[in-house]
């Protein structure tokens, strides 16, 4: 039984060919209960994904991203993971400042033959999703509240906003 | 900035083995510099060096690749210059560096602020750690160091890090400054829905037209920008907050581990939005994990063109 | 000359709250270092002191506006076609309704429009969406007191006080404006109670304006403009001169009053789009890139050289003399790298060949 029945929200996991699509795989053939918010999007390998296919999950209004891929020296493609890694970690401490709860946003590394494994990963991360809630979203527009308090900044002389 | 008499000797010096040099003159009013593009003798004389030249001319190497190219720059526009050297984006030989030496340059919008229009000012003049700004009749004295560019606030930089030539003498550094600019954390001090709603407001005001892109050293793709391709459709044509966030998370994201904070995003954009806020948290994080800073030596290895197996400071196996 | 009404500083507010009733409003704001036309609310703040960062030509011609939606079906079974599904597509026509009174633009701004209508209101071509939302939208603009070091609109035929485009024409004078009505519709709107017909201070008006006019100091003459430009289409060197410092951004397009290119796409999620039409930046690459990937400008002093030319030479040719630009002096004011295009012109008028 999905856990969030008919309160799912949107959340995107870009997985690696090689490893986590299937740990994925793995844990569906053994039918281990899983949450069922996770989108699944399969890609060749972790160092195929570009921060901004997250950014833009967000972009879209996703709630969540997981990334999953092979396990540190376990990569298909020997070190693609590595350069991920680096990647995927600058862009989980950037995210504070755009606004958007960097817990939203998680990486891993989950093999094939760690079925349970996905499992915990995927209902870990979809709790903490629902924790935290439906993302904002960029294309609401503001509250009269916001746009009073940006007015406000402005009428107390404090330009741009960001310096208070 | 100190040495114009200097400099300009040198450049009647290099002048004839080169095709150009770029420099700074005095622009369309007294509160403008304006870029100028050296190219005869007599050109020298409209050479202006001081706190109005804002511009990173290392911008202009990158489209000037088979030319032979004289540049002067700054203690932060240098970075600019070692970036793209370390990236091979332009070729040592064919650029002659002259370094200068500077204790800071202007904000126009901060200035703004305290004069309110600036579009009747006749002259500026630096005295010391006052500038004096004549509007007509009118004269504004204000402490300069109130109207810097944010990156001079906290600069380590102030002379040329890498040059050909070194026009007068080095300043020394300024001591127990942070290397991150206090406007960040500042804006620590909002919760994430509201840092989510600045964003919102402040690219409501975006219109798009690429000047950030555009001005920015790094930026070397130019008219191929990934941008303005249909397909993949990162953008959409449609200038909205959504998009023109997205477009921002590209400049960001295609910055890391190489912007060299020089500013000049923010200064271009003339909708005066705070775009350095995001570098700066993109920067902390490049300094954080791989202690690494872009533009300090043109031999390092980027950050992000390498790895180590065990990652000193990444813990991401403990979740 | 109409008769000159009297509108107090601190009526405004009231004023634009009556025109909400029937109209979009859009005012001056501060936002963030900038000031830009933003819907008025109410209570809200106003500036009307400041020239405004963005020009008012987006009340006429928005950024980006949808000129149809659609979506496409699928039809029930089709016994002619053997009883299979049939795709049809779904298609909504958005043609502006609204009605729109902009205020506090300044006399440059408003006459954006005019350049427009040369274009996109002729016997050959009509712009329907230009035309509606032009012809819904009236200008409440205020004359200018305070010329800026960029401004040269007395250079293009316009002046701090020029009514073109206007609908109303406000004079800042002591605690108010005096109103004068330049259009029908503008002589409607000042009916209003807010309107003081008493009140007189046309003389103080007049010396506003004298003032600016003053300030703004002999006129840059740019009759010749036209042949000079045209006569260096070909010299390279010249305009890659000219463009030297070009960043080849977009913010002198994008802020200008009078730029009205656009550019119109499909953009698509699953089943359903729409066609957008954006504006469009003549300084860009993409502008003119073809599909064969020829681009005719492909460096930023081709592209240049056609703003300038389009403004100065190829609009004044087709177009009664008239010179394609307003003065505002937005695309000075705001470029990076400080170009200005009355040198630009004005290099090309004193460009004497040597090799002729």
């Amino acid at each position: 039984m999905p856990v969030y029945d008919g309160k799912e929200l949107r959340i995107v996991g870009f997985l690696c060919n090689w490893c986590s699509y299937g740990g994925a795989d793995t844990a569906g053939v053994a039918r281990f209960h899983q949450a069922t918010d996770l989108r699944i999007i399969r890609v060749p390998c972790s160092g195929r994904i570009d921060p901004l296919f997250i950014l833009k999950a967000f972009q879209g209004g996703a709630a969540g991203v997981l990334v999953s891929g092979c396990h540190p020296r376990d990569c298909h493609y020997a070190e693609g993971n590595y350069y991920a890694r680096r990647r995927l970690e600058l862009l989980k401490r950037f995210l504070p400042v755009t606004g958007i709860d960097p817990e939203r946003f998680e990486y891993t590394w989950v093999s094939a033959s760690e079925g349970p494994r996905w499992q915990h990963v995927v209902q870990t991360f979809t709790d903490r999703i629902h924790k935290l809630g439906p993302a904002p979203l960029l294309s609401e527009p503001l509250t009269d509240a916001e746009m009073v308090e940006f007015q406000r900044q402005v009428e107390a002389g404090r330009g741009c906003g960001c310096h208070i | 900035m100190k040495g114009l008499e200097e400099l300009k000797d040198k450049i009647h010096e290099i002048l004839p083995d080169l095709d150009l040099v770029i420099g700074w003159e005095q622009g369309y009013d007294g509160l403008h510099a304006t870029p100028l593009f050296i190219k005869t003798p007599e050109d020298v004389d409209r050479l202006i060096i001081g706190p109005l030249c804002v511009h990173n001319l290392a911008t202009y190497l990158p489209g000037l690749k088979d030319k032979k190219v004289g540049v002067i720059v700054k203690g932060c526009d240098s970075r600019a210059v070692i970036e793209l050297l370390q990236e091979k984006l332009i070729n040592k030989d064919n650029v002659v560096i002259l370094g200068l030496t500077c204790d800071g340059v202007i904000n126009l919008t901060k200035l703004g602020r305290k004069i309110g229009s600036l579009g009747a000012v006749d002259d500026v003049k630096v005295e010391g750690e006052k500038l004096n700004v004549v509007i007509g009749d009118q004269q504004h004295n204000i402490a300069f160091s109130e109207v810097k560019q944010d990156k001079c606030e906290n600069c380590i930089y102030p002379n040329a890090l890498v040059f050909d030539h070194f026009i007068g003498e080095p300043v020394d550094r300024v001591e127990n400054v942070g290397a991150e600019h206090q406007s960040l954390s500042d804006f620590e001090g909002k919760s994430f829905d509201q840092r989510f709603a600045f964003w919102k407001h402040e690219m409501s005001r975006c219109i798009r037209c690429h000047a950030c892109r555009n001005a920015c050293p790094m930026c070397v793709c130019r008219d191929h920008c990934v941008a303005m391709t249909r397909n993949p459709h990162w953008l959409s044509q449609e200038n909205n907050v959504a998009e023109n966030w997205m477009f921002q998370m590209i400049h960001v994201m295609h910055l890391t581990g190489r912007c060299v904070e020089c500013g000049e995003c923010e200064r271009a954009c003339p909708m005066d939005i705070p775009l350095m806020l995001l570098r700066r948290q993109m920067n902390r994080g490049v300094r954080e994990v791989f202690d690494y800073e872009a533009g300090i030596d043109a031999q390092n290895r980027p950050p992000l063109l390498t790895f180590k197996v065990e990652e000193d400071n990444i813990s991401e196996r403990e979740w | 000359m109409s008769q000159q009404k009297f509108l107090a500083s601190q009526s405004i507010g009231s004023f634009l709250e009556t025109l909400l009733r029937e109209h979009r409003v859009l005012v001056p704001l501060c936002e963030g270092d900038s000031v830009v036309f933003r819907p008025f609310r109410k209570g809200g703040g106003l500036e009307l002191t400041r020239m405004p960062t963005t020009s008012p030509k987006e009340a006429t011609f928005p950024r980006v506006e949808t000129l149809m939606s659609f979506t496409q079906k699928v039809s029930a079974p089709q016994e002619e076609d053997g009883g299979k599904e049939r795709p049809e597509i779904e298609l909504t026509e958005h043609l502006p309704q609204d009605s729109t009174v902009v205020f506090g633009s300044r006399p440059c701004g408003a006459k954006g429009k005019t350049i427009f209508s040369r274009v996109y209101d002729t016997e050959a071509v009509k712009d329907p969406y230009f035309i509606a939302r032009r012809d819904n939208t009236l200008f409440i603009s205020i004359a200018c007191s305070a010329p800026e070091t960029t401004c040269f609109c007395t250079s293009v035929g316009g002046g701090p006080a020029d009514s073109t485009g206007s609908d109303i024409l406000l004079i800042p004078v002591t605690d108010g404006f005096m109103a004068e009505a330049v259009t029908e519709a503008g002589a409607k709107l000042m009916e209003s109670a807010f309107f003081d017909a008493g009140t007189q201070k046309a003389e103080e008006a007049q010396a506003v304006v004298e003032r600016a006019e003053t300030k703004l100091g002999q006129a840059q003459d740019f009759s010749n403009a036209r042949e000079k430009l045209l006569k260096l289409f070909d010299n390279e060197s010249f305009w890659e001169e000219m463009s030297a410092k070009c960043i080849s951004c977009g913010t002198c397009t994008y802020l200008c009053p009078t730029c009205y290119c656009f550019n119109i796409t499909d953009e698509t999620a699953g089943n359903t789009g729409k066609r957008v039409r954006t504006w469009d930046n003549c300084m860009d690459y993409l502008f003119t890139l073809e599909a064969s990937t020829h681009n005719p400008r492909s460096s930023k002093a081709k592209r240049l050289k056609n703003r300038v030319g389009h403004k100065f030479s190829y609009y004044p040719s087709l177009h009664e003399e008239h010179i394609a630009c307003c003065g505002c002096g937005r695309c000075i004011k705001s470029c990076p790298a400080a170009v200005d295009i009355r040198q630009i012109v004005k290099s090309a008028q004193e460009y004497e060949d040597v090799n002729i």
